[in-house]
């Protein structure tokens, strides 16, 4: 075992550590605006108890993992070693695809907007192949959709879209 | 007590051999056994991704599908680590020690077969105790109050960051922190004032489980694959698959397993049944006991593919699932993360988990205990021999599993709320998570804290007002004062090794 050298600012656990102290700290403070009744203010446990308590808490476990040294059975990797050679952007492509899946559903239905999901995720995470994504897709999305909709009777709203242009009314 | 085991046991075995209950044990045990199977996916992901499914299901029946789930996923992540060396998760790294080289040495077949027969027995023997331990330990339960019950979810809760290992305790502490910060977001039960809702109304109910599971399992997961750019197509060759087939485990093979089974399977349940051990603690422990017991040319095999070294973590891995039953269902406090998952999903149905279920609810507590003997059946009778069909899934390319886990995690979300919120917080969540994950920080805790985070601040609230403001309910009463003695012990060994080390360190620089 030994202890890290690691600078702060480079050990992944510190740098986590630093944001959750943050975290905390914010916490605590938000926990202040809890509105609390005329009477609730002089009980033992009100609405904010709990929510301070966690913020002193988070603090402390924080402040720990910042003042403790780092014991490791080998030195860790730095931040720069973790999120180096990662496939960063393509991530972040995938997380714009799911926010923007978030917003299709809505307005274009589920099975539209599940499909157009489903081909562009493949495509992101490099599936080339029309065919396969084709049927990993459609039959996939229909699937559920019957399976939701006319199996377990769940109520699955049409795209706002249809109402707009007046396919449904 | 007898009277009832006998009775209760009929209650399990009726409901549970209703066809459409036999069909929902035999649907989990599957769909456990092929996410699980899938590298990356582990128990905790695989219960999640099926919660969606268990709302349209009687509770009874819902549980089941969960625990068939549960232990599919546990058997389906050893296949995983046997034949390509990558476990799903962590209780099924030790079966990679020496599953993975018998594999190798030409013999995947057998590998499998002495980790499905393993894990059946396992499994059966720790339900068998499970039978027999949980009704007592409801019955004592009984007596509980607010300020035990209270200690006990601190207990838990400092038990699994106690088990996260030397470098992580202060970090799973912190974790399980965050997790009880997330459950008070929302409208306080009691006084009805908002908290952390940032005037939102999507926020008024608090976040979803599901959601905060999906988050921080399902879709980081997902993530993760995506920004290692991994791939296993190629990794399990055809040769491979068709090798495969031979599943033949001979009598001599059989007889030298039989007593690390019956061994494992005790280890394995009674760490199962501590709060926060869990199936990874059950399968290291089961490993590292039977390397220690064995003869010298036994010992030697270890690592190279030994079946000894197959069978014991296996063993203690499916003992040690059905050993965390013991706590969920007698005092409603999960032993582990997939538990977790599970004690939410009991709560979404409106049971509150502990000895009141065992009173109030016998049929899912029986429901769920029999049916663990038909999916330990199932999975030894029907999947054992659909291995080589199974063993194919592995090469499902990463660029359609990717986009489907992230699909079947948000319809999973939006379909039990029709609210977008639930999604792009998710996805907030998730990339946070990410994050954690990265620098080190274990995610299960999370979850434990804010399924628990409820109940715990319920429980500190009665025990205040019982005590008039005063903190001595955490002393007064015999059991609570045993059970945070017990609570400080955990907490302060991790501490006080981690200083003796440091100093240790300091003396020798």
């Amino acid at each position: 075992m030994q202890k890290s050298k690691m600078p702060i600012i480079t050990n992944p656990g510190k740098v986590g550590a630093l944001f959750f102290l943050v975290l905390s700290i914010g916490y605590g403070l938000y926990a202040f605006k809890i509105p609390l009744t005329f009477l609730s203010q002089d009980e033992t446990f009100n609405a904010r108890t709990m929510p301070f308590v966690l913020a002193i808490l988070g603090a402390v476990f924080s402040l720990l993992m910042i003042i403790l040294p780092t014991m490791e059975s080998e030195e860790p990797d730095s931040v720069k070693d973790i999120v180096q050679g990662l496939d960063w952007t393509r991530a972040w492509q995938f997380i714009v695809l799911m926010v923007a899946y978030g917003i299709a559903i809505t307005w274009l239905g589920f099975i539209i907007s599940s499909i157009l999901f489903l081909g562009i995720g493949f495509y992101l995470t490099g599936e080339r192949r029309i065919k396969v994504m084709l049927i990993a897709s459609i039959p996939l999305v229909i699937g559920i959709w019957l399976l939701m909709s006319k199996v377990l009777g769940m109520y699955i709203a049409p795209g706002e879209i249809f109402y707009m242009i007046g396919v449904i009314k | 007590m007898w009277d009832g085991l006998v009775t209760g046991m009929m209650v399990g075995i009726q409901t549970t051999l209703i066809p459409f209950n036999i069909a929902v044990v035999l649907f989990g045990c599957f769909v456990g056994s092929f996410i699980g199977m899938l590298p990356g996916l582990g128990p905790i992901t695989a219960v999640a991704l099926m919660i969606p499914v268990t709302y349209g299901l009687e509770p009874s029946s819902g549980m089941v599908l969960l625990a068939g789930v549960y232990y599919g996923a546990i058997f389906g992540g050893s296949t995983c680590s046997i034949l390509i060396n990558a476990p799903g998760e962590a209780a099924t790294v030790a079966t990679a020690f020496d599953g993975y080289p018998l594999a190798q040495k030409g013999y995947p077949g057998k590998a499998l077969a002495i980790a499905a027969y393993s894990s059946f027995s396992g499994g059966t023997i720790a339900v068998v105790l499970l039978m027999l331990t949980a009704p007592a330990m409801a019955h004592v339960a009984k007596s509980f109050q607010s300020c035990d019950y209270f200690a006990l979810m601190v207990l838990g809760l400092t038990a699994v960051s106690a088990f996260a290992g030397r470098g992580g305790f202060i970090k799973a502490l912190l974790m399980t922190v965050v997790g009880l910060m997330l459950a008070t977001i929302g409208t306080d039960q009691t006084s009805g004032v908002q908290r952390f809702t940032f005037g939102t109304i999507n926020l008024l109910d608090g976040l979803s489980f599901v959601m905060l599971a999906m988050a921080t399992f399902a879709i980081t997961e997902a993530l993760m694959m995506i920004l290692k750019r991994e791939d296993t197509t190629e990794v399990f060759g055809s040769e491979n698959v068709s090798n495969i087939s031979n599943l033949k485990v001979t009598k001599k093979e059989f007889k030298k397993i039989a007593p690390t089974i019956g061994r494992c399977s005790l280890l394995g349940f009674f760490i199962g049944a501590l709060p926060g051990a869990g199936a990874t603690l059950g399968s290291f422990l089961s490993y590292g006991m039977e390397r220690n017991l064995a003869k010298s040319e036994d010992k030697k095999e270890f690592g190279k593919g030994s079946i000894i070294g197959l069978s014991a973590p296996e063993t203690g891995n499916n003992a040690a699932s059905s050993g965390s039953f013991v706590p969920l269902l007698t005092l409603g406090i999960p032993g582990s993360g997939t538990t977790a998952v599970m004690l939410g999903a009991l709560i979404a149905y409106g049971i509150e988990p502990g000895p009141r279920m065992f009173v109030e609810r016998p049929e899912i507590f029986w429901t769920v205990i029999m049916s663990m003997y038909l999916g330990n059946v199932f999975l030894l009778v029907l999947n054992l021999p659909l291995i080589p069909y199974f063993a194919r899934l592995l090469a499902v390319p990463r660029t359609i599993l990717i986009p489907a886990i992230a699909f079947f995690s948000i319809i999973g979300v939006y379909l039990v709320t029709f609210n977008t919120f639930d999604i792009y917080m998710m996805i907030g969540i998730s990339t946070v998570a990410l994050l954690a994950r990265m620098f080190g920080f274990p995610m299960a805790p999370i979850l434990l804290g804010f399924i628990l985070g409820g109940l715990m601040e319920d429980n500190l609230r009665r025990s205040l007002i019982i005590y008039d403001g005063s903190l001595s309910f955490l002393w007064e009463r015999p059991i609570t004062l045993t059970i945070n003695l017990i609570t400080i012990a955990i907490f302060m060994t991790p501490l006080i090794q981690l200083i003796l080390a440091s100093g240790k360190k300091s003396k020798t620089d």
